[in-house]
């Protein structure tokens, strides 16, 4: 059983998720899995020596990633409502159509 | 041990399930199993703390998401098939394999005996920065949110 592989792989389906999924709140939850997959491979690493290090940066990086975890949340409400769809390829089109509306 | 073997093929199914189904709310039950089965292989691996930490931050970031997974979902988005169902479950299975059959990892780790509390309290100059960090980002977030409104509202 290896962990750092365990956390490559997941890891890879984050990404894999970023790069086909157009759904923000989709978007999201790679990002959470990525964020998961890292600090899996930290704790286990460090607790496969016994150090307490890991589960203390653990702490840390949980705090900030919750923090930002709510901004990028309330910025996802905030384009939903803005353009009544959460599909990245919609946004797009529309922010390009008023785009071109201002030019003219 | 043939449960971390269980927990890393439970772990991976279910981060297949949270990014490939087409319920948006179905998703972020599958991502609690996700951090569910985390904190399991925390806790089996000794690292306590951490699967404490693990449990309460995922219980806060699912409640969130399952309300905003409400607010934002397509009511129209159709429901996933059993077939593509049975195929992340499969892919999952698949993936895990690597992980349990594979090994990259050097034997060469230095055993220490740092506890929990002694690396926490070594940290504080660490936690005191990342804090701060906090604040200001939440600061940064409740401006911009704020400006928006007032954008918006004009």
């Amino acid at each position: 059983m290896d962990f750092v592989i365990l956390s490559i792989v997941m890891m890879a389906i984050g990404i894999y998720g970023l790069l086909t999924n157009r759904q923000l709140l989709k978007v999201f939850i790679s990002i959470e899995l990525i964020a998961t997959a890292a600090t899996l491979n930290f704790v286990m690493l460090a607790s496969s020596t016994g150090q307490g290090l890991g589960q203390a940066f653990l702490i840390l990086a949980f705090s900030t990633d919750t923090a930002v975890s709510g901004v990028v949340l309330a910025l996802l409400v905030i384009v939903t409502k803005k353009y009544g769809t959460s599909n990245i390829n919609e946004i797009l089109k529309m922010q390009e159509k008023s785009d071109i509306e201002a030019e003219q | 041990m043939i449960t971390l073997e269980i927990l890393s093929i439970g772990l991976i199914i279910s981060a297949c399930l949270a990014l490939f189904l087409d319920e948006v709310v179905y998703s972020v039950a599958a991502l609690a199993g996700t951090f569910l089965f985390t904190a399991l292989l925390y806790y089996v691996n000794g690292a306590f703390y951490a699967a404490i930490f693990q449990f309460v931050i995922g219980v806060g970031t699912l409640a969130i998401l399952f309300l905003s997974g409400e607010m934002l979902s397509d009511k129209s988005t159709r429901k996933t098939s059993p077939k593509k169902l049975s195929a992340l479950i499969g892919a999952g299975v698949v993936l895990s394999l690597p992980a349990i059959f594979l090994s990259i990892s050097s034997s060469t780790g230095v055993y220490s005996d740092t506890s929990f509390g002694d690396a926490l309290w070594n940290l504080s100059g660490v936690d005191v920065i990342l804090q701060a960090l906090v604040i200001l980002t939440v600061a940064l977030g409740i401006a911009i949110i704020l400006y928006e409104q007032k954008k918006g509202g004009k």
